[in-house]
């Protein structure tokens, strides 16, 4: 009987387990380039200006992987889009309204997801910044900022962005040529860019190749 | 319990079938419950229930004790029935009536030892009756029918008759009747406080059963106490959402306990007691099928007086708060299925549910959500939030193919709520969309509330989207765009009645 509890309790022991002890959480092999030490490191805090979908994109691996992923105050995340990138559903929470007390929210979703996404709907005083930040590190997530977040260890932001596949009238949307920068302090104070299919056509992220520069034809007469 | 009793003078039917086993009784419970909504199980083999209400509809307790006899003799049980004032007067008459099926054994000293062994089980009844006085059935009827019913304020008249030895406090009877007090009516003529004085709690209880008192008020269905389960708050929580999320951990608590005994219960009572001590309680059907929010959501109810079953309860904030809530199973039945799925959902870590409920403490149970992948043909439609703790089946099937979706990536941004915009041709003017969707002109403006004039760069569309035009208040007809603008974003915008909104964005 011990024995057979002791089966049923592994088998039906959530995946968490996979990643819990690694210095990081993994990401999506194009964003890799981006990431100081290839990963989301455990206790930072990671900012994008805007919500979108390198935001959802950077916890979409650690969440197919087994994190927990919270998206708080952000109503307007697709989940759709981060789930096709890989965020499993059955292991994200929302909490959409995040109330006048959010720093409290977010530490709660903190203490027991891996991963936190999060608009803040006010600007946080820096202590209150910083107690938020000791109990990320105690409890080994990663708090990825849409807005603003002094102190941050990595900021990213989508410097431009080019989508193909629809001309006037016809055709759909296809894929987005992205170019990604990111600004960090410490070990992460190189400035670092690169291209991104975000996404490419197959719904995936990739790095992708500069686009051409399109200098004007110019008319050359021959002769 | 014995403060309210005093005087309790309820008319009480008691049911006896003293040959009968667990099963079988159960079934006997079921079989009466169909005259009588609430049974309480007094012990096995024997059950009671407030008569005045069935008897006041079957045409009399006479006539309700007959029709109950029948149908239980028709299902094979031997019953004998009695009626009084008060659970112990109604069981001495049970004891006493000759029984249905073997008249003749009713009058033998065997048909009542099987009702003396089960007395002794009941814990703390120590004036219960232990048995019916030997060989003796003076009140019963002389053709042996199977009632006796003891007219209402006849009960003390019945009880003074009756040898002390039929409470069950061996030790009580036998000192009563060293001191020649032999039959209740002797002990009922002593004072009350002499007898308390002299022989203490035990002597009290008894001398109030003497009287024809009630030891204790009629509790339906008796529940074991100990899986009742109860919070007290201290202090008391003004609001009512705190004690909702209570009634989670209280309810996981009491589901815990019924399912380690194996049983569960057809109805839940929820007691909510307020700091000045008044008590609402009400009854939800249960039927061991709800889980532990949705009895949060039955206490809910209650507190806000919503609830289906109808009287309004007073609010919260009056009577300084809420200071107690207590889940008290009713009628508890052997579970049979529904057992948890050990294998199918993904199972939800402790950590992650501990700080859901968190937050669900702090905002309420709809703040914290899971998506659900679901059917459909909109973004919005495909994933849907289910709240934590709650059922994840998709509302509109997953395994459809839902032609009219719009294929290509999923948008990054969906709006909860579509935005309402502008979008206008090269000229300025707006950019129609007729019924047959022919478009008045090419976009090249877009404007909305929070963003810049944008200039669009490419665009693709209409297509049009009917849904539900069977069903007019959710019907909708839509054509559907897609458009690129200047600063790289692109948007999926929807024309609907004339109107332009954007309902999500790829970024």
């Amino acid at each position: 009987m011990e024995a057979l509890l002791a089966d049923v309790q592994r088998l039906t022991r959530p995946r968490t387990a996979v990643i819990t002890g690694e210095h990081s959480l993994p990401v999506l092999p194009g964003l890799r380039e981006l990431l100081p030490g290839g990963g989301l490191a455990r206790g930072s805090v990671i900012t994008v200006p805007e919500v979108g979908l390198l935001l959802l994109a950077l916890a979409a691996a650690a969440s197919a992987e087994g994190a927990w992923c919270a998206l708080a105050g952000v109503q307007e995340a697709g989940v759709l889009a981060a789930a096709d990138l890989g965020l499993c559903p059955e292991r994200t929470l929302l909490t959409p309204h995040l109330g006048p007390h959010w720093p409290q929210v977010v530490s709660s979703l903190a203490d027991g997801c891996e991963i936190v996404i999060v608009r803040p709907p006010t600007a946080a005083p820096a202590q209150l910044r910083r107690r938020m930040e000791a109990g990320l590190r105690r409890a080994g997530g990663v708090l990825l900022v849409a807005g603003e977040w002094p102190g941050a260890q990595l900021q990213l932001r989508v410097l431009r962005r080019e989508w193909s596949g629809l001309s006037d009238g016809r055709g759909r949307l296809r894929a987005c040529r992205a170019e990604v920068g990111g600004y960090g302090r410490g070990a992460a104070g190189r400035p670092q860019t690169s291209w991104l299919w975000l996404p490419a056509e197959d719904g995936a992220v990739r790095p992708a190749a500069p686009p051409e520069i399109s200098t004007p034809l110019r008319v050359v007469r021959a002769g | 319990m014995s403060g309210r009793a005093g005087t309790n003078r309820e008319r009480v039917m008691v049911m006896s079938c003293p040959d009968v086993d667990a099963e079988g009784f159960g079934r006997l419970v079921a079989l009466v419950n169909a005259y009588c909504p609430r049974v309480e199980s007094v012990r096995l083999g024997i059950c009671a229930f407030g008569s005045r209400g069935p008897a006041r509809y079957f045409g009399g307790e006479q006539a309700l004790g007959g029709k109950l006899i029948a149908a239980t003799e028709s299902a094979g049980f031997a019953c004998r029935i009695g009626v009084a004032d008060g659970l112990f007067a109604a069981l001495l008459a049970a004891a006493t009536t000759g029984t249905s099926a073997a008249p003749a054994a009713a009058t033998t000293g065997t048909s009542a030892a099987p009702a003396a062994a089960p007395a002794a089980a009941t814990t703390g009844t120590s004036a219960a009756p232990a048995a019916a006085p030997a060989g003796a059935a003076p009140a019963a009827a002389p053709d042996g029918a199977a009632v006796t019913v003891v007219p209402a304020g006849g009960t003390a008249g019945f009880l003074a008759g009756q040898p002390v030895s039929v409470l069950d406090d061996a030790e009580l009877a036998g000192l009563l009747a060293r001191l020649g007090i032999r039959t209740l009516g002797d002990l009922a003529a002593l004072p009350a406080d002499s007898v308390a004085s002299r022989f203490g709690e035990a002597g009290e209880t008894a001398h109030r059963l003497a009287r024809g008192e009630q030891r204790r008020p009629l509790a339906a269905s008796a529940p074991p106490a100990d899986l009742a389960v109860a919070d007290e708050f201290d202090p008391p929580h003004e609001l009512a959402e705190p004690v909702v999320f209570a009634a989670k951990g209280l309810a996981e608590r009491f589901h815990a306990g019924l399912a380690a005994r194996g049983v569960t219960c057809v109805r839940v009572e929820v007691e909510v007691t307020w700091a000045d001590g008044r008590p609402s309680r009400r009854l939800w059907r249960h039927d061991g099928l709800l889980t532990a929010v949705q009895v949060a959501d039955r206490v809910r109810w209650q507190l806000d007086g919503g609830g289906p079953a109808g009287t309004p309860e007073k609010q919260d904030a009056e009577g300084g708060g809420i200071a107690r809530l207590r889940l008290v199973p009713d009628q508890v039945v052997r579970a049979a299925g529904r057992q948890l799925a050990l294998w199918g959902d993904e199972v939800v870590a402790d950590k992650v549910a501990r700080a859901a409920m968190r937050v669900q403490a702090l905002l309420g149970h709809d703040a914290v959500l899971r998506p659900v992948r679901s059917g459909g043909r909109t973004v919005r439609d495909q994933m849907q939030p289910v709240p934590f703790g709650e059922d994840l089946a998709p509302k509109l099937a997953t395994d459809q193919p839902w032609p009219g979706r719009i294929p290509g990536p999923a948008p990054a941004v969906v709006y909860p709520e579509p935005k309402p915009a502008r979008v206008s041709d090269a000229a300025g003017g707006p950019v129609t969309v007729s019924g047959r969707c022919v478009m008045s002109g090419i976009p090249a403006e877009l404007s909305l509330d929070g963003e810049p004039e944008l200039s669009v760069t490419g665009w693709a569309g209409p297509w049009p989207l009917a849904q539900r035009w069977w069903d007019p208040p959710s019907a909708s007809r839509e054509a559907r765009f897609q458009l690129v603008t200047d600063d790289g974003r692109a948007w999926l915008a929807t024309v609907r009645a004339g109107a332009w909104q954007i309902e999500a964005g790829y970024w």
